[in-house]
């Protein structure tokens, strides 16, 4: 190479594509590490958190995996951007040539040489140049002569990637703190759409008609709806139903096909099977009460009234669709047995999630449910209902809508004073009282004697009030005169009705003789 | 050994600046004894066209060194004692009434002042205003005497001397007048082998012969050719800024002063001080066969041309810290600038 300007140009550039590489290397490994751990977040997740027994929601993996995959474009995109400011800035042909100066330890010549040289460089930059320039050309020349840039400057890979390296780590502990704050532990609902979703690829593996395709759609349908907290349990039972009458259909049609080897029998005891079986279960889930009798199971597992009906519609589904398949199983082949086999196991499964849609919902009812809105749990607590299961006919206390109506069953949790003599030594009020403290209850009320009457006198030391019923009017007859009662005992003993101060309206509030309402209805 | 001619090549004019100054530094080291440094910097200052402002004690040899110098280049000597006495008139030289044919006329007669090489023994004694005088020619290479302006002859370099003792009664120079100065150097003691060399050499009948490098006639136009090669040594943008950085690095206050700098001096370098060390740094690109100025060029030329050029604050000197020590800092930790 004559030209030593043209040397330190590809140095330049040499220069500044390895500073855009080193860049892209940094970036290039998060990046990908981000990419990867994105696309491959399911399978992962499958020999990772799955296999632990956690699982990641669809819609939270999904957001995860699109975040990851969004980085690592992101992370890309940065890295492309400062490695083309990274290649402009190491374009530089006095850098260059400083780097060159450095290398060979040539004294700032060639730098020198390079302001003087710079192509880019106004005119100016060349106007100083001196009569000895022609010498530090020539001392350039002799510099550069062995001189291969590519070798000078090679593409040194280890430190970029170290740093890369840090960075990818700290994308995946990133991914795996995500992973964790994200993962739970599987639901019943979970678990449930996951064998539905199994069967569905089944189904869709081995589909031979667009019915097999439109089946495996609705029960793919059915398991995403059962797993989404969003849609009302009504929502998620419906798209269960779907899912089984576009199973029903998908059997029908099925033994439609099986033109002569088929036994009309073992089709319609399916049918008539999972059609008891439904309606078994739709029924009880409405508390209708129509199972009552068979209802061991949900009622032990739950309190709920709708518990048992929940319980008894997947029991007698189960029975029902088990003789079906078994009946058709006897006269078909070996692939149309495993086919009802099947279709029992999804009829299975089905019936299972929709008993669980009616557990969680029992557990967990719509908060905005009211008082009187919850049919199934009025219908379970009516009076008078032959159903006998307490445990589920109680009314849970800190459900909404079930507070106790005052008019109807108000006053068993309101203690009668008199109706349990045991109690009568609470002399306080689960009504509380006024702020005058407690009361006397009127059965244990000391009373004056009636005239002609013989007791112990009455005791009114300690007495903080006294209750005076006083009589009425004597009769006076048709038209009669009033007359004085000569007769009525009159107290001959001089005693203080304290602290009974005359209660007067002017008196200021804090002395006044305020009575309970309670007791209102005694003063006559 | 002839002039370097201005019409050969670059090349054949680097190397015989090297080897003029080389053999100059030879022979003045024939009746100098050591100051080999001293030596180099009073030739680059000859070539840089500065002056040189030397400090020591009497006895050393300066005027022998001058003096020697002037005869291996061919160039002419004078020295003047300044005393304080001493009047600007008789350094710059007067008016003199002459009478030729008849006609009386005032003649100039040109004072000591006038020589290719002056040597300004104990500067410091003279009064400022014969200081001034003397000050002002050497930034102007002229002098002006009634109305009439006299130029020196070209090469022309001031070598003053300092006494660092017997300050009693004496006039220190001021700044503004150091500053004309391109370096500031320090003759030392002979070391214990240099003093015994002098001793043989002088107290016996040997007497050294200085062999001069160019004729009487040629040596000035010679000289000048040598500074102008001197000006074609080419400097970087770089080194330019890093020069600038360190200009910077020694002002109190300025930008990149490094704590030192802010706690020791009232004043920085001016910009001659920079142009000092540009000049200087190409003397030594050329004596290192470079034509192009290195970093190591300017460090080395850091210390004797700025260090004249610190004002230290009182605490520096109560302290006793050195402009030297200073300076050496500020090398050590300035950054140079790679484009």
């Amino acid at each position: 190479m004559d030209n030593p300007v043209e040397t330190i140009g590809i140095a330049s550039a040499r220069i500044a594509r390895l500073a855009a590489i080193r860049v892209m290397l940094c970036a290039v490994a998060p990046a990908l590490t981000a990419i990867a751990l994105g696309v491959l977040l399911e399978p992962i997740g499958d020999v990772t958190w799955t296999q632990l027994g956690y699982r990641l929601a669809p819609e939270r993996g999904a957001v995860l995996s699109q975040a990851l995959i969004g980085a690592g474009i992101v992370v890309l995109a940065v890295g492309l951007v400062v490695a083309l400011r990274a290649y402009r800035h190491a374009n530089d042909f006095v850098a260059a040539a400083a780097e060159l100066d450095d290398r060979l330890d040539c004294d700032q010549e060639i730098v020198t040489f390079a302001t003087l040289a710079d192509p880019s460089a106004p005119e100016s930059s060349r106007a100083r140049r001196t009569p000895l320039f022609p010498i530090l050309w020539r001392r350039a020349i002799a510099l550069f002569v062995g001189l291969d840039v590519r070798r000078e400057f090679r593409l040194e890979v280890g430190e970029p990637l170290k740093r890369s390296s840090i960075f990818a780590g700290v994308v995946a502990l990133a991914m795996v703190l995500a992973t964790l704050g994200l993962v739970r532990a599987p639901t019943p609902e979970n678990t449930e759409a996951a064998k539905l979703r199994a069967i569905a690829e089944e189904i869709a593996r081995t589909s031979t008609s667009s019915d097999d395709s439109a089946l495996a759609a609705k029960i793919r349908e059915a398991a995403d709806a059962l797993e989404n907290s969003k849609l009302p349990p009504e929502e998620k039972k419906k798209r269960i139903e779907e899912a089984m009458q576009q199973a029903d259909k998908a059997a029908q049609k099925r033994d439609n096909s099986r033109s002569g080897k088929n036994q009309g029998t073992g089709k319609s005891n399916a049918q008539n099977g999972n059609g008891n079986g439904k309606s078994q279960g739709q029924g009880n889930s409405a508390g209708s009460g129509s199972g009552e009798g068979k209802s061991g199971t949900g009622a032990g597992q739950n309190p709920g009234g709708e518990s048992s009906g929940s319980g008894k519609g997947a029991g007698g589904k189960n029975s029902g669709k088990n003789e079906g398949g078994k009946g058709s199983a006897k006269n078909d082949k070996n692939d149309q047995n495993k086919g009802d086999q099947s279709n029992i196991e999804l009829h299975d499964e089905l019936a299972k999630a929709e008993a669980q849609v009616e557990t969680a919902n029992a557990k967990n009812p719509a908060p905005n449910n009211q008082p009187g809105d919850d049919k199934n749990q009025g219908g379970a607590n009516k009076p008078g209902d032959k159903n006998e299961q307490k445990s589920g006919s109680m009314p849970d206390p800190n459900r909404p809508g079930s507070i106790p109506k005052p008019g109807a069953n108000g006053d068993r949790n309101i203690p009668s004073a008199g109706g349990n003599p045991k109690n009568n030594k609470d002399m306080g009020s689960n009504l509380g009282d006024t702020h005058l403290g407690e009361m006397p209850t009127s059965t244990n009320a000391q009373r004056f004697l009636k005239p002609g009457e013989k007791g112990a006198a009455l005791d009114i030391k300690d007495a903080r009030y006294v209750v005076f019923r006083l009589p009425g009017a004597p009769s006076s007859g048709s038209g009669g005169k009033p007359v004085l009662d000569t007769d009525r005992p009159k107290a001959t003993t001089g005693y203080v009705n304290a602290p009974l101060a005359p209660s007067s309206d002017d008196a200021p509030p804090d002395e006044r003789q305020l009575v309970p309402p309670r007791y209102r209805d005694m003063i006559h | 050994m002839g002039a370097a001619p201005q019409q050969a090549s670059p090349d054949q004019r680097v190397a015989d600046f090297r080897k003029i100054f080389s053999r100059a530094e030879s022979e003045v080291a024939r009746v100098i004894v050591g100051h080999r440094e001293v030596v180099r910097k009073m030739l680059t200052a000859l070539f840089c066209g500065g002056h040189i402002l030397i400090e020591g004690v009497p006895g050393l040899g300066k005027t022998l060194m001058v003096k020697a110098a002037s005869e291996t280049l061919g160039l002419s000597f004078k020295r003047i004692q300044f005393t304080p006495d001493l009047m600007p008139s008789d350094i710059i030289g007067t008016q003199v009434l002459t009478e030729a044919d008849g006609h009386r006329e005032f003649q100039f007669k040109p004072g000591p002042i006038f020589a290719h090489m002056v040597l300004g023994d104990e500067i410091n004694r003279a009064t400022p205003k014969t200081q001034s005088a003397v000050l002002e020619a050497m930034e102007e290479h002229q002098v002006t005497v009634f109305g009439t302006t006299y130029v020196l002859d070209p090469p022309y370099i001031v070598l003053a001397t300092q006494n660092p003792i017997e300050l009693e009664g004496t006039y220190p120079l001021p700044e503004a007048q150091m500053d004309r100065f391109i370096f500031k150097v320090v003759m030392g003691s002979p070391k214990p082998d240099e003093l015994r060399e002098i001793l043989s050499r002088t107290t016996g009948t040997a007497q050294a012969r200085i062999q001069p490098l160019f004729e009487a006639s040629r040596a000035p136009r010679a000289i000048e050719d040598l500074k102008a090669l001197v000006r074609e040594v080419m400097v970087a943008e770089p080194l330019e800024r890093y020069i600038i950085s360190v200009i910077g690095g020694c002002t109190p206050g300025g930008p990149g002063a490094i704590p030192e700098v802010s706690q020791y001096l009232r004043f920085g370098p001016s910009p001659r001080g920079a142009q000092a060390l540009i000049l200087c740094a190409k003397v030594n690109a050329l004596l290192a066969g470079r034509v192009t100025v290195s970093y190591d060029d300017i460090d080395d030329a850091i210390v004797p041309c700025l260090r004249h050029r610190l004002l230290r604050n009182f605490q520096a000197e109560a302290e006793s810290v050195s402009s030297e020590s200073i300076l050496e800092q500020v090398i050590k930790r300035l950054r140079k600038p790679r484009t």
